[in-house]
């Protein structure tokens, strides 16, 4: 399905858009064990790069990574926010997400659609994780262990540690959302059955 | 029923519209300036440096005639945090630490390289917020789109799409209140049919599917919306190459000699900061 550059282009504003809203309101956190929360906030640029290729997933990253920096820096709420005002941490790893789900997308073919979008849910959400842990393992080791009162040599199994429990479980999450959205996308779109301007020869 | 109401509490930065020289640049200038300060801010160590950038953030707010109170609003949250990471840095000292000792009081002793590492926390965070929260004071939503494209056109030369980076940006821009909207009237939707969101009894595993049947509503719609627009675009003939602005900002003496300086300023403070030491 090959889609036109106008198309692709204005579906990764839309998906931005959304991504903005999850950022600034409270849909971007699912209430967890514990109180702590697991992020959703990627899901939108999955489903770009997963929808109109790694471009649009690519650009949503952009979008979805400014946002969490600006918001880091001007409206800040938890004790790792100063963290994300660096655009090492919050913007770089989110480029990847897309780039990493329509691969993942792409292994399969076009076979077994859904279960190809919970994959490349589940990639690109694992992928988000461990890339921003990393950056912050990277820039910012010495401050979180300062915060947490730890010694420096143990922030890397810690991140470790957050990596595989948030980090699987965030993933799952990816994949169930990303499954269920793209499934009903599809759904529709072979429902309607119309002709669309945007699928005829330019 | 206060938490429906989403659209009240978006707010990532605001234009505040007022008639200064910071005001007068065009976008590219302001996207220049931005990234003159916040690309050094996250790549210097130095605590020396990294309170210049945050003066100079300050300096452009004054010239701006934007409150530093505005734009600081957001760090009274943050100093809790600051005050712990102080009480650690200062209670365990770091191992290999041979930086000469400041102050001692009975076990905890306060050596220059922890009163460094301490002000290079909250001086970054402080640059990062007075950059980030002024840009966004100044430019407004449309000038945002353009200044990416203006600022990437030189990479579209080879093949990068600056042009549908902007236009989404653009999109994306008008989508968020519309999304927003969307969102409202979903939970509203479904709050009606007895859902309980946050509230509800249940394990987090029911908490978390509680989300679903919002999520999926809410980005079909701006999925069924941003087709709409592309095929009313795709009927009017819109195509991303060699387009003309309905804006055009004229680029005066006081634009070029702003958008140098951006660029030396930069690049004297990455010099800078490689030679000095803390």
């Amino acid at each position: 399905m090959e889609h036109s550059p106008v198309k692709k282009i204005v579906t990764a504003g839309a998906l931005g858009a959304v991504s903005v809203i999850m950022a600034v309101t409270p849909l971007g956190f699912l209430p967890w064990f514990g109180g702590t929360s697991l992020t959703i906030m990627h899901i939108p640029v999955i489903i770009a790069a997963v929808l109109e290729g790694p471009v649009a997933g690519t650009i949503v990253g952009l979008i979805f990574g400014v946002t969490s920096m600006v918001k880091a820096a001007v409206a800040p709420i938890g004790p790792l926010d100063p963290l994300f005002t660096n655009p090492l941490v919050s913007v770089l790893p989110r480029l990847l997400i897309g780039v990493v789900s329509w691969s993942v997308y792409k292994l399969f073919r076009g076979k077994l659609s859904p279960l190809a979008a919970a994959a490349a849910g589940a990639f690109g959400g694992f992928t988000n994780t461990v890339l921003v842990l990393g950056m912050l393992g990277l820039t910012a080791a010495s401050q979180i262990a300062g915060t947490l009162g730890m010694d420096n040599a143990a922030i890397p199994a810690l991140l470790v540690g957050i990596a595989l429990s948030n980090g699987l479980v965030e993933a799952a999450a990816a994949a169930v959302f990303t499954g269920a959205i793209v499934s009903a996308w599809k759904g529709i779109e072979h429902a309607a059955g119309a002709s669309k301007l945007s699928k005829e020869e330019l | 029923m206060k938490n429906l109401e989403f659209f009240r509490r978006v707010s990532i930065g605001r234009y505040i519209d007022r008639d200064s020289p910071v005001h007068r640049l065009s976008p590219l200038g302001k996207y220049l300036w931005l990234l003159a300060l916040i690309v050094p801010a996250s790549l210097v160590r130095s605590a020396l440096m990294l309170a210049i950038i945050a003066a100079s953030a300050l300096a452009l707010a004054l010239l701006a005639r934007i409150k530093p109170g505005y734009l600081l609003k957001g760090f009274l949250p943050v100093l809790p945090l600051l005050g712990i990471a102080m009480a650690f840095q200062l209670i365990f000292t770091a191992s290999g630490d041979q930086s000469p000792v400041l102050v001692t009081l009975g076990p905890i002793t306060v050596t220059l390289r922890e009163v460094g590492s301490i002000a290079a926390l909250a001086l970054r965070f402080l640059a990062m917020m007075l950059s980030l929260g002024l840009f966004t004071s100044v430019i407004t939503e449309g000038d945002t789109a353009r200044g990416i494209e203006d600022l990437l056109a030189p990479l579209s030369y080879v093949g990068f799409p600056a042009h549908a980076l902007a236009l989404a940006v653009a999109v994306a821009f008008r989508f968020i209140p519309i999304v927003a909207g969307e969102l409202e009237s979903v939970v509203k939707a479904q709050a009606a049919r007895g859902s309980d969101f946050g509230a509800g009894k249940g394990g987090p595993i029911r908490k978390a599917r509680a989300y679903l049947p919002l999520i999926v509503p809410v980005t079909i719609r701006a999925l069924e919306r941003a087709e709409m627009l592309a095929e009313a675009m795709e009927a009017r003939c819109y195509r991303p190459k060699g387009r003309s602005r309905y804006v055009v900002h004229a680029s005066g003496t006081l634009d070029t000699v702003a958008r140098l300086g951006a660029i030396a300023y930069c690049a004297v403070l990455l010099i800078a900061a490689g030679r000095v030491a803390w």
